[in-house]
């Protein structure tokens, strides 16, 4: 098969352009949901995700920059955060392109890399800028364990690395029900759409 | 009156379909005319719709043989000025705002704030059309207060406020209740008063018996009748492809298969009354 | 008269401070958070704590409410809050290095910790602040336009309004599907998998139907002239509250007073 080509300028097209806002919302309403159902996890990157596996890294990239901008109005702390999201709609995208979501196995390694990518990015931000406390569900297991005496950095990985990998796994398998029931024909317009489809023989 | 849109042997296939959901399809569109078009669903309705106005290919991707024509243009050839000529209304009225205003006249100034026209005639042809639409009530309220028919009229209002001369209408009562369905009529009765050119794709057929000159009727994805509604809707034999007519129609031809001597099969119940009332005094006098 | 829509879809502030020009705003924005940095490398004490970020946040209740929104940002300012606060108290008694300071019972201040829960919770408190002030008196209608009239491009500034209606609609669906689906028997209580397991039919249809609101919402663009090349009108304006420079000049000032009077520590 002909690899195909991307080009930024495509990447944008006006349906890509009206995917972000719906990333950044679902971000948003995602994060709420979360709240609600009292669940242990952040849960607010779905949308980037989504964006990001339909349109590619670019404009994964600006859903989850422009989520950290717009959620920044209400609490300005999350602009310190928009490093993290651009990053996560970068990874994702390029695994998108990569077809890295098309079998088991794949997804196994994607979802690692998607959580390693987020801890990795996130950790300086919250150690560095926040003292390691960030006041969410996880940060009081953080402090605890700082308190026991461990290691900032180590406190800090331990307690986000699981929840962050099973976030990535329920962020992935949500977008993944979503994009199985959009219409091939609707699929084909988006940039990365095309890799989600089953080609008939 | 010469033809304002022209379709020339089209074939059109959506992305990965296996068959063409537009066969060889020729017809002329002529100017200030009201279309109706009607046939089941997945007949090729919506799609013709969107070819007359270039959204096919343009964005439903796709292929297309043959061309389409308007005012002797291909659609492929314009850029966004299509928008200028040909104002298109879909069937769900929810997603037919621009996302980005909070009033109701701010969303029907829209489209003349994109074609940059000054402050103070955008004022004047809103406020005219809000009127014309019955909206005007609603100016300062937030798009996503209304109900389903208020929402329906204004997209129809930030349509008609771009003045096109073509008007394609797609199903714009299919999510409406009766009330909505008749406050949108009302309008649609007024763009044809204006003498545009409209095409209104309608399953309530005895709607479009009462304000269509012409009709269309799609199957399998080829126009299998047109012309005056009269004739169209009174052909009994349509009924056996699976197009629907109107009932009084129906009706009438049966009245006069039992003897009755109509004059003609009516299409409307108001033409139904007189032609019938007429045979029955014919039938008195004899 | 009656006024026209055009007029009354305007935004007419009477407070001089609220009203700034949105550039201007942000131009105090900048400077304010130059001068907390620059605050914030003067110490005291022993311990070299920066204490001038204290009085210094006082500044933002002043300013907030000589603009008349005193009530929008200290609601605006609380989750803020809450964060330093938890800052403050977890590098205050948790965080080792140093000397010890203070030790009752269990609990104990390191010199490092109390060090950086000061400098750390008092820099985002006054960051955070002076964002509250600039959004919480300004309205998004406004920063988009302010974006667009600063050259960004339409499609962008498109976006970003789009995004903060989106927000607004999605909220509302996601309570609407979650009450639908609690009534088909979807358990919202329970374990955890019993509550993760709700997030799934909640979220999945809300995303489908922006998708496929999003394909017809394009066509709906399209078809107003979204893609016309040329000027655009705008009905809507921004206005000037007529103290800008002034503005604009005071808080110049104030910052090359406090850069002046910090290298002035250094050097005396």
């Amino acid at each position: 098969m002909e690899q195909k080509k991307y080009s930024i300028k495509e990447d944008f097209s006006m349906l890509a352009l009206l995917i972000i806002p719906v990333g950044v919302a679902v971000n948003f309403v995602g994060g709420q949901l979360a709240s609600i159902l009292k669940l242990p996890m952040y849960l607010d990157t779905i949308g980037t995700i989504f964006a990001a596996m339909l349109c590619g890294p670019w404009v994964g990239a600006v859903a989850g920059g422009l989520t950290n901008i717009v959620t920044g109005i209400a609490n300005p702390v999350n602009f310190a955060f928009i490093p993290v999201n651009v990053l996560a709609g970068l990874v994702t995208g390029f695994l998108a392109r990569r077809k890295m979501f098309s079998v088991w196995w794949k997804w196994i390694i994607s979802m690692l890399v998607m959580a390693a990518v987020s801890i990795i990015s996130s950790a300086p931000i919250v150690v560095l800028v926040y003292g390691g406390v960030t006041g969410g569900g996880t940060s009081i297991i953080t402090a605890a364990a700082m308190a026991a005496g461990a290691n900032i950095w180590a406190a800090f990985f331990g307690t986000e690395g699981i929840f962050t990998v099973l976030d990535r796994i329920i962020s992935f398998v949500i977008c993944w029900l979503v994009i199985k029931v959009i219409p091939p024909r609707t699929l084909v317009k988006f940039g990365c759409g095309s890799n989600y489809i089953k080609e008939s023989k | 009156m010469g033809a304002v849109i022209e379709c020339k042997n089209v074939t059109y296939s959506y992305p990965l379909a296996k068959e063409p959901a537009i066969k060889d399809l020729s017809l002329e569109i002529e100017r200030g005319k009201f279309y109706g078009v009607v046939g089941e669903n997945g007949s090729g309705k919506t799609t013709f719709c969107a070819l007359l106005r270039g959204f096919a290919p343009s964005f439903y991707k796709g292929e297309l043989k043959g061309e389409v024509l308007v005012e002797g243009k291909k659609t492929t050839d314009y850029g966004g000025e299509l928008s200028a000529k040909i104002g298109y209304v879909f069937q769900n009225p929810f997603t037919q705002i621009s996302g980005v205003k909070d009033t109701v006249f701010e969303e029907v100034a829209y489209g003349l704030e994109n074609f940059g026209i000054p402050a103070e005639e955008i004022e004047r042809r809103v406020v005219e059309v809000m009127q014309m639409t019955d909206i005007e009530a609603l100016a300062m309220k937030s798009p996503f207060d209304l109900s389903g028919g208020q929402m329906q009229r204004v997209a129809l209002a930030s349509v008609i406020v771009l003045e096109p001369d073509i008007l394609i209408i797609d199903e714009p009562t299919s999510q409406l209740d009766p009330e909505g369905t008749e406050s949108v009529f009302a309008i649609i009765k007024t763009l044809k008063e204006k003498q545009k050119t409209i095409i209104l794709v309608e399953h309530k057929i005895d709607l479009i018996a009462e304000y269509a000159d012409e009709v269309l009727v799609f199957k399998d994805g080829q126009v299998i009748a047109a012309g005056d509604k009269r004739k169209i809707l009174s052909d009994m034999s349509l009924l056996e492809k699976g197009a629907s007519l109107p009932q009084v129609a129906v009706l009438g031809s049966m009245l006069k298969e039992r003897g009755l001597p109509l004059s003609e099969i009516p299409v409307t119940e108001k033409q139904a009354i007189e032609v019938i009332a007429r045979a029955l005094e014919e039938r008195k006098k004899q | 008269m009656e006024k026209t829509y055009t007029e009354r879809i305007q935004i007419h502030k009477t407070n001089k401070l609220a009203g700034l020009y949105p550039s201007v705003k942000l131009l105090v924005v900048v400077l304010y958070t130059v001068c907390t940095f620059v605050l914030g490398t003067v110490h005291f004490t022993r311990v070299d704590l920066s204490l001038l970020l204290i009085p210094w946040f006082l500044v933002i209740p002043i300013l907030c409410a000589s603009s008349g929104a005193l009530g929008k940002c200290v609601k605006a300012l609380k989750a803020v809050a809450l964060i330093a606060l938890i800052i403050l108290l977890v590098q205050t008694f948790l965080v080792p290095g140093g000397e010890v300071l203070v030790r009752f019972g269990f609990l104990r201040i390191c010199e490092k910790g109390l060090k950086t829960a000061v400098s750390l919770s008092f820099m985002i408190m006054n960051i955070a602040g002076i964002f509250v002030w600039l959004f919480q008196t300004t309205e998004n209608k406004e920063i988009a336009r302010a974006l667009e009239e600063s050259g960004m491009n339409y499609k962008a500034a498109y976006v970003f309004t789009s995004t903060l209606q989106m927000i607004d609609i999605l909220s509302e669906n996601s309570k609407t599907i979650m009450n639908a689906q609690k009534a088909r028997g979807v358990e919202t209580e329970g374990n955890m998998i019993v509550r993760a397991k709700a997030f799934f039919p909640s979220l999945v249809p809300l995303i489908l139907g922006a998708v496929i609101g999003s394909e017809e919402r394009v066509l709906t663009l399209e078809a107003r002239g979204f893609s016309i090349q040329g000027e655009k009108t705008h009905l809507f304006n921004l206005e000037k509250s007529g103290a800008e420079k002034t503005a604009a000049a005071a808080a110049v000032m104030i910052t090359i007073l406090i850069i002046a009077g910090r290298i002035a520590l250094w050097v005396l």
